[in-house]
């Protein structure tokens, strides 16, 4: 019976270094290159909560890719035929508990920051939000604003005031996303659903639909402005009343 | 069946049984085709032709026709008549049933022997993966430039449904479908299945249910999306009836194979064949066995309750009849999570057998792999309203579902370590199979890294409904699920035929879909990230870099594809014989020869350890 030896540890140490120095790179860079223009209070959180799960990840990835890059390299049988037996290891307690207690802190931390993030997008601090009634309907999105009779189908924002959609459909599910806010709720039929959001930059931002429905959904999409208070009043003053 | 069968096969053909003994898959399909038409003109004469549910209850009809046709066809219903006539089946018919002395032919057949079953479900699954595949290249062909080119939308959105559950069809049975057959019952030394019966019926039901599936191509498509949610699936046209039917026949074939399974486990062991003695794979498949029996009962009601909106007006979904499709959406994900792990574990299991042999260890640590696919498979009953977070349905239990589903994430962990441990300090063989399981590792780990931020509910409410979740998903079903399963392919392959899977063709196709995942998956991440949504036919000029290059991969990974294809079938055929035991492995499978006798065992073994011992071997090759 021929024992694998136990191989020197350093170049899975190297491998580990680097692959994790590589993830937090990409951890920090992808997420603001490519994820979009964060246009709200929940979208910064959202930036900040993908870069942080990311960097928490980079050192267990990198554990498992070192862990298999070490394994090709001095564990591979480079002979003919069978290999011969390995050591018959069956436990190793210590490996064991280490694994799970590094796996079980992280996933604490996840949890905690997670349910803190959720906390503080829930406490919405604002008595006087701005509300606006959603509508979705085959495959078009409309926007009320209650107390001024104003209807449009674009999305008019006043920065720095906090918004509640209540958001509903008049036919199918669909899903109401503000794409640069972080927000997404589904429009049910019969039913109104809210989300909070407080925009924070002025600009141009996108409403998608996220929920399949039906034949135009691709192309179910709506344009947005966050402006300034004193532009959003007398946009809002010019528009044409509805009854 | 009690008797030993003599391994050497006997020239006489079976006699006698008149029609019964001429049933095979043409007269299925034939006997499907006339009960659906008798089905069709049936309710064309009972139903009123002004309602607005007639061309559902027609639909629904002709799809019972079929299904009925189907069954008496293949012949699932002779022994029950039999039995019902106060007869039953002789010594001769039950040999018949088993396909003894039938050559191929018996693969066309309401089949018994568990070995033709196994065998029946590789080919099922292929097929199915080619139709699935051939849609999946219409879909990211569509995709590869913004705007509606090839395919129409209304055919699109029917591809996306269609590609979405044939795949998850195919995945079902991908691993635990043939070798949860073919090998298991070998494993824990059993002559057959405890129902072999109900083992042809859950396999031909499976081929029943998914030409329905794949037929709502032919009468208007699916257009709503593979998870048909209940007011946009209210719109739809027949083919909604078609998928319903399709479904409520696939839960069925999946209940009757896990109880068969799980009953097989239970009380056909062979003596010795303790619990802490049973290849890790055997687990996997009961585990498996247990969720799925769990699981798709809820999938059953979900779809019933839509047929039943569609043709005599009850209104669980309708919004307008005081129904919610939130109703359908939790019944849908109540099955719907579960299923992920009915689809993962055997993959996972599967490799847990492969690592051992070809690292020629133990499995590191039996028990806590154990434990860690029976505690997943109770975590993923409490974990469905995950796929709800921006639903709007009770916004409170947010955090609740979030922690359900982040504690996946230890036991998943635990699947790591267990193959990570088991090849550290091997003598690890670099086969075919070690080759993809390598794959497996390396793409798992973004799977299941990227399912972290879903599980958040603050990050889901950016990410969700897009193409970061259909990114993320292909990575466990076709970097982690597939690869696994072709592992499984490639390592029970020479008990199966006799012959390797070619290893040079199976390396080349390894790196063509390996790279090409990485490719078309790897930009489909930075699609969703971008604010790409899931199941849309066009998109705006803002992802169109990142979609022509999963366009690319996704050529790529077809390619490989093939090539795979192309292996199995010249190494079916002419490949290089491998012998009965070519990895030499200990577990029961390898003993018996190969090709496999009908009822397996001669002498029934008699097991005195688990099949981990590799530092003495029991049988050479």
């Amino acid at each position: 019976m021929a024992t694998s030896e136990k191989k020197s540890l350093t170049g899975f140490f190297w491998a580990w270094g680097i692959i994790t120095a590589v993830g937090v790179v990409l951890s920090i860079w992808l997420p603001q290159r490519y994820m979009p223009e964060a246009m709200s209070n929940d979208a910064h959180l959202t930036m900040t909560t993908m870069i942080l799960f990311s960097i928490c990840a980079a050192p267990v990835a990198a554990g498992v890719y070192a862990g298999a890059l070490h394994i090709l390299r001095n564990y591979r049988y480079r002979g003919e035929g069978v290999p011969p037996a390995a050591e018959q290891i069956r436990e190793h307690t210590k490996l064991l508990v280490t694994w799970l207690t590094a796996s079980a802190i992280l996933t604490v931390f996840v949890l905690v920051w997670g349910l803190g993030a959720l906390a503080s997008e829930n406490s919405n601090t604002s008595s006087n939000p701005l509300v606006v009634d959603v509508t979705g309907q085959q495959w078009i999105w409309s926007f009320s604003y209650p107390g001024s009779h104003v209807q449009s189908n674009e999305l008019y924002l006043p920065e720095n005031r906090e918004v509640e959609f209540r958001v509903t459909s008049e036919d199918v599910t669909h899903g109401f996303w503000v794409v640069n806010m972080g927000v997404q709720v589904d429009a049910n039929p019969g039913t109104i659903t809210t989300i909070h959001t407080t925009p924070d930059k002025l600009g141009v931002f996108e409403v998608r639909c996220e929920q399949f429905c039906g034949l135009n959904h691709a192309f179910m999409d709506a344009v947005g402005y966050v402006v300034t208070p004193q532009k959003f009043t007398s946009w809002l003053a010019a528009q044409p009343q509805q009854s | 069946m009690t008797t030993t069968l003599e391994p050497t096969e006997s020239v006489t053909q079976p006699r006698g049984g008149g029609l019964a003994r001429r049933q095979n898959f043409g007269t299925a399909v034939a006997g499907g085709v006339i009960f659906a038409f008798l089905g069709w003109l049936l309710a064309r004469k009972l139903f009123y032709t002004g309602s607005d549910n007639f061309s559902d209850q027609v639909a629904v009809m002709t799809c019972v026709g079929w299904m009925i046709g189907f069954w008496i066809g293949i012949g699932a219903f002779n022994a029950p008549f039999k039995w019902l006539l106060g007869n039953d089946n002789s010594r001769d018919d039950d040999l018949y049933y088993a396909g003894h002395n039938q050559g191929r032919a018996r693969y066309w057949k309401y089949t018994t022997d568990h070995k033709v079953v196994g065998v029946q479900y590789i080919i099922v699954t292929m097929g199915l993966l080619g139709v699935g595949g051939i849609l999946a290249m219409a879909i990211r062909t569509e995709l590869i430039t913004p705007g509606t080119h090839f395919v129409n939308q209304q055919v699109y959105n029917s591809f996306i449904a269609i590609h979405g559950m044939v795949m998850i069809l195919a995945l079902i049975v991908a691993v635990a479908g043939p070798w949860g057959n073919f090998v298991m019952p070998i494993m824990i030394g059993a002559r057959d299945m405890a129902f072999p019966r109900l083992n042809a019926l859950s396999l031909w039901s499976l081929v029943s249910a998914a030409t329905l599936l794949v037929g709502t191509l032919a009468v208007g498509g699916l257009p709503v999306g593979w998870v048909v949610l209940g007011t946009v699936a209210d719109q739809a046209g027949v083919g909604m009836d078609f998928f319903a039917m399709a479904i409520v026949v696939f839960t069925v074939s999946t209940t009757v194979a896990s109880v068969n399974l799980i009953t097989t486990v239970i009380s056909m062991r062979t003596k010795g064949m303790t619990l802490d003695r049973l290849p890790i794979f055997v687990w996997g498949t009961v585990v498996t066995a247990a969720l799925a029996l769990y699981a798709f009962p809820f999938f059953f009601i979900a779809e019933a309750n839509q047929i039943l909106d569609r043709t005599v007006s009850t209104s669980f979904y309708v919004a307008t009849g005081g129904g919610t499709s939130w109703l359908q959406a939790n019944l849908f994900w109540l099955m719907g999570h579960p299923e992920v792990y009915v689809i993962l574990i055997p993959a996972v299991a599967a490799l847990f057998e492969i690592s051992t042999v070809m690292a020629r260890k133990p499995l590191f640590s039996y028990r806590t792999a154990v434990g860690a696919m029976v505690s997943l498979a109770g975590l993923s009953a409490v974990v469905w309203a995950h796929h709800m977070f921006t639903s709007g349905w009770a916004p409170s239990l947010g955090g609740p579902f979030m922690v359900t589903t982040e504690l996946i994430s230890i036991p998943t962990g635990i699947f790591f370590l267990v193959l990570i441990g088991t090849l550290w300090r091997g003598s690890v063989w670099m086969r075919l199979p070690t080759v993809w399981m390598f794959g497996f590792i390396f793409n798992f780990l973004i799977g299941g890294v990227t399912g972290i931020y879903l599980s958040d509910v603050p990050l889901d409410e950016q990410l969700h409904g897009t193409m970061f979740v259909t990114a993320h998903f292909h990575y466990i079903f076709v970097g982690s699920v597939l690869f696994g399963a072709i592992a499984a392919l490639a390592y029970w392959f020479p008990k199966v035929t006799g012959r390797y899977l070619n290893e040079f063709l199976g390396r080349i196709s390894f790196w063509l879909v390996f790279i090409g995942i990485q490719i078309t998956f790897g930009a489909m991440f930075l699609s969703g990230l971008k604010g790409m949504p899931r199941r849309d036919a066009s998109y705006s000029l803002a992802f169109e870099h990142t979609n022509f290059i999963s366009t690319i991969g996704a050529y790529i990974i077809m390619i490989g594809m093939l090539i795979l294809f192309g292996a199995i079938v010249t190494s079916w055929r002419h490949g290089e014989p491998s012998g009965p035991n070519p990895w030499h492995a200990n577990s029961l499978e390898w003993l018996v020869p190969t090709p496999v006798p009908l009822e397996n065992f001669d002498v029934m073994p008699v097991v005195t350890e688990d099949p981990y011992h590799f530092d003495k071997e029991i049988v050479s090759s």
